[in-house]
């Protein structure tokens, strides 16, 4: 017999027992919603934290001092500073694929104006370091080459500091004292938020001279420690600019073989590739949970199909004595279950992209529905009513007829 | 002489319930034309539900053979013999067994349905087989909101579309009332002389006295087989 007339006659056992049909089907668009909304916001979470790590700057090569962790035993991190503010300055110079470098050494310390006083972060640096981060100040200026030749006591900060030392008036043109020493605030930075580890709005940002010179208090014999190198590498140069970075430091720390490296170097995409693993199986665990809503949904197809042959019994009998064959009574049943979890699927669909759409909304949250999760809440949708359907619809079908008849 | 549309050689049918066996049928050999009318009576537990089944390929002998329109039945697969209960036989039973959720043209065409006719088709067949049996208005009501003669009039309809050879008729005016019953039982005389072989199954003798043979049954063989008017058609 033709399909057409078989999906007929699963209809009409569908509005057979509407209020039924409507349940199951309730189950399934309540397994299906969750999963897209929930792979909504896997998916959100990942273009957020891509988001975040482009914000701290595109093209960034990170340099830190210390032995790199693939090494079992860490070598190479004596009482000398590993990493120093000549080594910023060899790279600045000679690495042709380096564009702009932004050394950085910093340390928590009492600052205060007035009445007012906080502890925060000081971090010495380099005029780049508005530029290489995409971090600039909104009002005044950030220091510059001047300010670094003449070790000026000069100080841009952060929103948050802004907010701590200067309440109620405007920040630029006053002086703070940061461990007891004068600093004119020149400018205060635009805010950023946290990102990673950093609060970026509560710190102090001052040129490294005069950090050497009158806070951080370093041995100049054994060299100026930086705490990290950035350096931004020229467009599309980032593993050239790596190379030529990774050389340099060999060199000029007379290093022979990769495991001896005393600096680690970690890229962009190094951390955007982190920042997606973890997002990744952040994703997976919110998938698999709306996994599980959606099998109890098929497992509740199952029962009522169950339920539906049981009852049906004697229509089955009937059917079978007018000339239904095995296939046919197979693919009612099957096909009731398909039309079933297909229509809670759609209905899922919908309601999981509504639901998306207000958690996006009302949440303040990224939650993106891709055309991927729709494809795969549809076809696991239809995988379920074909996989919970067959085996009541089986059962149904091997009924042997004398008995389906004389069932009331 | 017309062929035999029905042949039952040495039939047995054997439950197998805790340690004995029991017959159903023992041994039973039975012919019947084509075209006859017969009546097969006998009280519950008799077997004359078993032969119904076995008659109408719901059933499988445990012995014997069986040979419908000259054909043996005996290996055929359970495709096979819906097959021919699609095509071959229509069953009219006492509670009518109309499917509740279609209407009653529905039900009709419901055989066609599974023998692969097009819509257009079913319709028209639907349509002629219920005017046949005397029921051209309400065919788009379900059968909750029929009468019982009207439920059975259908039933007769759905039986009869497909065309078959055999009608077997389980007990069809057991749920009836007496005007009603006459009227269904005219309906079955109409039809043999169609030519459709009839067979009833009724433990009432005055249904039975409208058949032209009436065979009687007890534990599961044959006491008597009488002639009581000659074949109508003959």
């Amino acid at each position: 017999m033709g399909f057409r007339a078989l999906v007929v006659i699963a209809w009409q056992g569908i509005l057979s027992n509407k209020l039924r049909s409507s349940l199951t089907v309730l189950g399934i668009v309540i397994g299906i919603a969750s999963v897209i909304t929930l792979m909504g916001i896997g998916e959100g979470a990942k273009k957020e934290a891509e988001k975040q790590v482009q914000s701290l700057g595109v093209n960034l090569i990170y340099v830190r001092p210390g032995a790199a962790s693939n090494a079992s035993i860490s070598q190479g991190q004596g009482t000398a500073p590993t990493l120093t503010y000549e080594d910023a300055k060899a790279v600045k110079e000679t690495c042709p694929s380096v564009d702009e470098v932004a050394a950085q050494y910093q340390s928590s310390y009492q600052v205060q104006h007035g009445e007012y006083n906080t502890s925060t972060t000081v971090l010495g640096t380099e005029p780049a370091y508005p530029e290489v981060r995409n971090f600039h100040p909104v009002n005044g200026r950030f220091f510059n080459a001047d300010d670094m030749k003449d070790c000026a006591r000069v100080c841009a900060i952060g929103d948050t500091v802004k907010e701590d030392l200067f309440p109620d008036e405007s920040a630029v043109g006053k002086q703070i004292l940061i461990r007891g020493e004068l600093f004119d605030v020149i400018g205060v930075m635009e805010k950023k938020g946290a990102n990673q580890m950093t609060d970026m709005d509560d710190q102090i940002f001052i040129p490294i001279t005069t950090g050497y010179s009158t806070l951080f208090g370093l041995n100049t014999v054994t060299g100026q420690a930086v705490k990290m190198v950035l350096a931004r590498a020229k467009d599309g140069q980032d593993l050239q600019a790596q190379f030529q970075i990774t050389n340099l430091l060999r060199l000029r720390h007379g290093i022979k073989s990769p495991d001896q490296d005393d600096f680690q170097i970690r890229t962009q995409m190094d951390i955007m590739q982190t920042a997606q693993s973890i997002t990744g199986v952040f994703s997976l665990l919110l998938g698999a949970t709306a996994g599980i809503s959606l099998l109890v949904g098929g497992i509740g197809i199952m029962n009522i199909m169950l339920v539906s042959v049981s009852e049906r019994t004697r229509e089955i009998g009937i059917r079978k004595a007018i000339g239904a064959k095995f296939k046919d009574i197979l693919w009612q049943f099957v096909l009731e279950a398909i039309i079933l979890s297909l229509t809670g699927g759609l209905l899922g669909i919908a309601l999981g992209m509504l639901g998306s759409d207000w958690i996006g909304r009302f949440a303040n949250w990224t939650c993106i529905v891709t055309p991927f999760s729709i494809f795969l809440a549809f076809a696991v949708s239809l995988a379920i009513g074909l996989f919970f359907g067959i085996y009541p619809a089986r059962k149904a079908a091997l009924l042997d007829p004398i008995v389906a008849l004389r069932t009331e | 002489m017309a062929e035999n549309v029905v042949q039952l050689e040495d039939i047995s049918r054997v439950y197998e319930m805790g340690e004995e066996p029991l017959y159903a049928l023992k041994k039973l050999t039975l012919s019947i034309e084509d075209g006859d009318y017969v009546a097969i009576m006998g009280t519950s537990g008799s077997g004359k539900s078993t032969l119904m089944n076995l008659i109408g390929c719901l059933d499988r002998a445990t012995e014997g053979r069986y040979l419908l329109n000259q054909k043996d039945v005996f290996d055929l697969t359970d495709d096979e013999l819906a097959e021919i209960r699609n095509s071959t036989i229509g069953f009219v039973f006492q509670q009518f067994n109309l499917l509740s959720s279609m209407t009653a043209i529905e039900n009709v065409m419901l055989p066609l349905v599974y023998a692969g006719v097009d819509k257009e088709q079913r319709t028209l067949r639907a349509q002629f087989v219920l005017q046949q049996v005397g029921l051209d208005q309400r065919i788009y009501h379900r059968p909750n909101q029929l009468s019982g003669g009207q439920q059975q009039r259908v039933s007769i309809a759905r039986a009869i579309v497909n065309k078959p050879r055999i009608l077997l008729a389980d007990e069809p005016t057991g749920a009836l009332d007496s005007h009603t019953a006459t009227e269904i039982l005219e309906l079955f005389d109409d039809l043999v002389e169609q030519g459709i072989t009839v067979i009833l199954v009724t433990h009432d003798g005055e249904v039975a006295n409208r058949a032209s043979r009436i065979v009687r049954m007890r534990d599961g063989q044959i006491t008597s087989d009488s002639r009581i008017r000659s074949k109508k058609n003959a």
